[in-house]
């Protein structure tokens, strides 16, 4: 265990965000994705799945189920940024493929991917890589989103000096419109 | 209200049936087999295999005949081509992520994807492994799960949830990366799982088996330096001749005994012996407890998925518990103690065997707590540490059972009928009837009652807590006191009576609980498939051998008598609370 891994949301957050949203349909889902957001390194790390389970006496492999089938949701504490790769047949065939593996000069990312994980954080957490299965903006095809900002058409120029900029922790916005 | 009549047409004939039912349901009553694999009547229709499909006039695809339910002037075709066709594909894209390695699996002959890939005529596998190889689960004492085999029909998932309210597994990951498991993949023996087996009961193919340790037993059956004694319990003899291939429930106690003699068991003794001590001791317990103001309700212990489920989920009651060890464990005591020192046999080279309904015995035998024949004999035999030995050594299953009968070769159906050994294998009609929900109470009423009011029972059928009802109640009248009692079997409905006593509300002095449905004949551990028309068999069997007989009361056993005399001095003494008795632990739910 490390510092990432021990990150826990309070539980006082736990119970005011359940509170929030007691009763309402879809609760589950909106409290997971708010206590997610809540977390430090943006993950539902596990002393915070248990809190939930007993506060909303939903059982914790239901949670887990939740959790897993979503891309959205990080069992593992993420990065400082989030690059996210479309993987979908439009953006396939546009070559994302090749942005994924221009991602590979990061270490062990490669093999992440490979070995059929979806998700790769940078040991010193500071870049998280994704893949979805589709964003729903094909036309614009490959399409990568950093930090929340969808990138489109992008190249593998673009990709690198996206990664460069958040190694070096400044945005390019510049790129989005390129 | 009479259900309506509806025309349907099936395969070319024109029928009237009841509405309300499924296709899959209404042509079965007609005597037409629609094969499936994913449906289970009662359990589960997740509609998730595609193997029960047929053609609907009108329809613009082929149909699930498992939820779609059939209505009036409906035209089906159970058996055209193209329904033939989308079967064997949907079978195939199972198959293609199946391990094929059916002549070593545990399910190997009594395998539903097996049997309907046979009756489908499946003769070749044309897809490519889509999914990474996952390892097994083997956490458990009880269970092993092996994700590869799994078709995802969700059967576990439901009896574990809606049967149980244990909700130990689910489905997890999405595409092809879905598969049942447990939280975080932690695995079966780390997280609040019961161990009853039921998931194993339902499951279509060999994605969830017991630990078998039968290969394990054979080597100690034939080490000459080992005494190797077997007790069976109360609903193996009910069970265990489905496996060897005879009726549903029939009733083969002697046979059972004549088969494990040549199995090479020392001595073949029952665990109706001591279910009827069970009753002694508890019987007394509630006594007690009734009269000196102890804590009510008491409800029973001998059901070990049921103890493991109130130590995960309800830790505030345990005190309710009866402190009685299962007759399983009675049993290990008892033997390696009263019995070894009666027949001058070494404890440490008595090799104890329980043949079980049960996966949870598995698990139970393993407590460490249950060493109880190993501090008796520690000093008095200046016994060192690792000499410790459990009371029981092997747990092992009515299907693991069935499966060493047929390594042997026995002919068991034409065996003739032999009888238990003496003392341990002397029993009561209370003692059979803990094979059925409902018969733990029966049994305790048919003594308690002679115990305090110092009369026979009018009547010692108390039918009120037989039958199937999840939830049965009884009210008894010994000499002017009237006692609520109740009975449950499956923990969903263990889980109204306790929260009932943690709300204060519990109207009752005594409550049954049984892990499985229909009580241990239901069990996790029992004969394949195990339905409710078989489990009815079953019961009524059981009911049968108490009603022969002769002694149906605990207390009359005479081989208990002299137990008491030359051995416990009396209920609840000493002796017992060093032996028979035990205590629980708060497990919590994570």
């Amino acid at each position: 265990m490390n510092a990432f891994e021990e990150s826990r949301v309070n539980t006082t957050v736990i119970d005011e965000i359940v509170s929030r949203h007691k009763g309402k349909p879809g609760e589950l889902l909106t409290v997971m994705e708010e206590i997610q957001e809540a977390s430090e390194f943006k993950f539902l790390d596990d002393a915070s799945m248990e809190y939930l389970s007993s506060s909303v006496k939903v059982p914790l492999s239901q949670i887990y189920g939740v959790a897993t089938f979503y891309s959205f949701f990080n069992l593992k504490p993420q990065g400082k940024h989030t690059i996210i790769v479309c993987r979908g047949t439009a953006c396939h065939t546009k070559g994302s493929k090749i942005l994924l593996d221009d991602l590979s000069i990061l270490p062990g990312c490669k093999e992440a991917f490979d070995s059929g994980e979806s998700s790769f954080t940078t040991e010193d957490k500071q870049i998280t890589v994704k893949t979805v299965a589709c964003f729903g903006q094909c036309a614009l095809a490959p399409v990568v989103a950093v930090d929340g900002v969808i990138y489109s058409n992008v190249t593998s120029e673009q990709i690198k000096k996206l990664l460069q900029n958040l190694q070096e922790d400044n945005k390019d916005e510049n790129l989005r419109l390129s | 209200m009479e259900k309506r009549k509806i025309n349907i047409t099936v395969d070319g004939i024109k029928y009237q049936i009841k509405e309300g039912k499924t296709i899959l349901e209404s042509c079965k009553d007609l005597g037409i087999s629609i094969p499936s694999l994913c449906y289970l009547k009662d359990i589960s229709s997740n509609a998730s295999c595609g193997v029960c499909v047929v053609e609907v006039k009108g329809a613009k695809t082929l149909v699930r005949s498992c939820v779609t339910n059939a209505s009036e002037g409906m035209e089906i075709k159970t058996h055209s081509p193209s329904v033939n066709l989308a079967r064997i594909t949907n079978l195939q894209l199972l198959l293609a992520n199946h391990p094929t390695d059916c002549l070593v699996c545990e399910r190997n002959g009594n395998c539903e994807l097996q049997d309907i890939a046979s009756v489908l005529g499946v003769n070749e596998t044309p897809y490519d492994k889509t999914k990474p190889l996952l390892p097994l689960d083997e956490s458990s004492l009880s269970l092993i799960r092996d994700p590869n085999k799994c078709i995802l029909c969700g059967r576990c998932v439901a009896v574990c949830a809606e049967m149980q309210t244990v909700y130990a597994i689910d489905f997890t990951g999405r595409g092809l990366k879905s598969k049942i498991t447990t939280y975080k993949d932690k695995g079966l023996g780390n997280v609040a799982c019961t161990n009853c087996g039921q998931c194993a009961l339902v499951c279509p193919t060999g994605a969830i088996v017991e630990r078998n340790e039968s290969s394990h037993l054979l080597k100690d059956i034939y080490d000459e330096n080992k005494v190797v004694i077997v007790q069976t319990a109360p609903a193996i003899r009910v069970g265990i001749g489905e496996a060897m291939g005879m009726e549903d429930g029939a009733l083969v106690t002697g046979q059972m005994v004549a088969a494990l003699r040549r199995l090479g068991f020392d001595k073949v003794f029952d665990t109706q012996f001591t279910a009827d001590l069970t009753i002694m001791e508890e019987g007394h317990e509630l006594i007690k407890r009734l009269t000196t103001n102890g804590k009510l309700p008491m409800v029973t212990s001998c059901s070990p998925g049921w103890i493991k489920f109130i130590e995960h989920f309800y830790p505030k009651s345990l005190a309710h518990l009866s402190t009685c060890k299962s007759p399983q464990q009675m049993f290990g005591a008892v033997a390696k103690t009263y019995y070894a020192e009666k027949m001058g046999i070494d404890p440490r080279r008595l090799v104890v065997v329980s043949i079980m309904p049960c996966t949870a015995k598995k698990f139970e035998c393993k407590r460490p707590e249950m060493n109880s024949a190993y501090l008796w004999w520690k000093e008095k035999m200046n016994l060192a540490d690792k000499e410790a030995f459990f009371d029981v050594d092997y747990v092992l299953t009515t299907r693991e059972l069935a499966k060493m009968f047929k390594m042997t070769g026995v002919d068991f159906k034409n065996l003739p009928e032999e009888d238990f050994d003496h003392p341990l294998g002397i029993s009561t009609g209370a003692g059979a009837i803990f094979a059925a929900t409902g018969g733990v109470m029966e049994a305790a009423v048919r003594t308690a009652y002679e115990v305090v009011a110092g009369k026979p029972l009018p009547d010692l059928n108390l039918r009120t807590v037989r039958g199937f009802d999840g939830i049965k109640e009884a009210e008894l009248d010994i000499n002017g006191t009237k006692l609520k009692v109740a009975v449950a079997h499956t923990l969903k409905n263990a889980r109204v009576l306790l929260d009932q006593i943690e709300e204060g509300k519990s109207p009752y002095a005594f409550i049954e609980v049984m892990t499985c449905p229909g009580g241990c004949l239901g069990g996790g551990g029992q004969p394949i498939p195990t339905t409710w028309e078989i489990r009815q068999k079953r019961a009524d069997s059981i009911y049968r051998e108490d009603a022969l007989k002769p002694v149906r009361k605990s207390h009359e056993n005479p081989a208990i008598m002299e137990l008491y005399t030359d051995f416990l001095k009396e209920p609840l003494g000493h002796i017992s609370h060093e032996l028979l008795h035990t205590e629980y632990i708060e497990r919590g739910i994570y």
